[in-house]
């Protein structure tokens, strides 16, 4: 898996590439954490080319989600492939995120 | 008129109860896939299920910190495929968590038992056994042909 970070003055973009799974979910919770104790409340998750995630991987997206929120900060998601969206939806997921489309629909909403 | 399919097929994949084993997972399945022409979008569901059922063990299953051997299952009859997970960790069914609860607030949800709620999805039947001190995790599913 790659992680790749873009700075902007209003949001901070994380694209997800490969295989999210048990060997390497601490990496993105160890990035996820690194923003959030820097005061960066507003998260964008592009995940279009993420092509694989376990539960290892949702766990981390709703520890995200739950400690922004309580920030008020926002956590959202875009890009999900059309198997990753099934999972998202048998989780229960697609209730609780706001998942886009693409990264420029998603970035409307910060 | 119908196309039987009586062909049995079988294989097996021994591993220890180690998480670097998930690539050997990985590499089994793709393999898996093209030998028995399953339908490629079986793969990532196969990984997912097989991820979240040994996980499940090499973290839950050991109370002591010696290598055990994990065997993984999987035969083929005609368009019934069947996975079977045999460890020899502490009992434990998987298949009695409950299910998670998606109506409750962000704040109050919790991730517990997403991996078997997944491979109970995915699965039409996952059923538990404990025979000769060993965990039997048998999973099954009607594939499409």
């Amino acid at each position: 898996m790659n992680l790749n970070e873009i700075k902007n003055d209003k949001v901070v973009i994380i694209e997800i590439e490969g295989r999210l799974d048990t060997t390497n979910y601490n990496q993105l919770e160890k990035k996820l954490l690194e923003n959030i104790e820097s005061n960066n409340k507003n998260l964008l998750i592009d995940c279009a080319k993420m092509d694989y995630v376990s539960s290892s991987g949702l766990r981390i997206f709703l520890m995200a989600l739950k400690k922004i929120t309580s920030l008020n900060g926002k956590f959202v998601l875009c890009g999900l492939q059309e198997n990753i969206a099934e999972i998202f939806e048998i989780s229960g997921f697609t209730s609780i995120f706001q998942i886009f489309e693409n990264q420029e629909m998603a970035l409307k909403v910060f | 008129m119908y196309f039987m399919d009586n062909n049995q097929k079988n294989k097996n994949l021994r591993l220890i109860n180690e998480i670097s084993q998930l690539s050997a997972i990985t590499d089994f399945v793709e393999n898996l896939v093209e030998e028995w022409e399953l339908s490629p979008g079986l793969a990532m569901s196969l990984n997912l299920v097989l991820e979240e059922a040994f996980t499940n063990v090499v973290f839950y299953a050991y109370n002591d910190e010696k290598q055990h051997v994990i065997d993984l299952n999987f035969s083929k009859n005609g368009d019934q495929l069947k996975i079977v997970l045999t460890d020899d960790g502490s009992e434990y069914d998987p298949t009695q968590k409950p299910d998670p609860d998606f109506d409750v607030p962000i704040e109050k949800r919790n991730v517990g038992g997403l991996g078997i709620f997944l491979i109970k999805k995915i699965m039409d039947t996952v059923e538990y056994q404990r025979k000769d001190n060993k965990n039997y995790l048998v999973m099954t599913k009607t594939l499409k042909l």
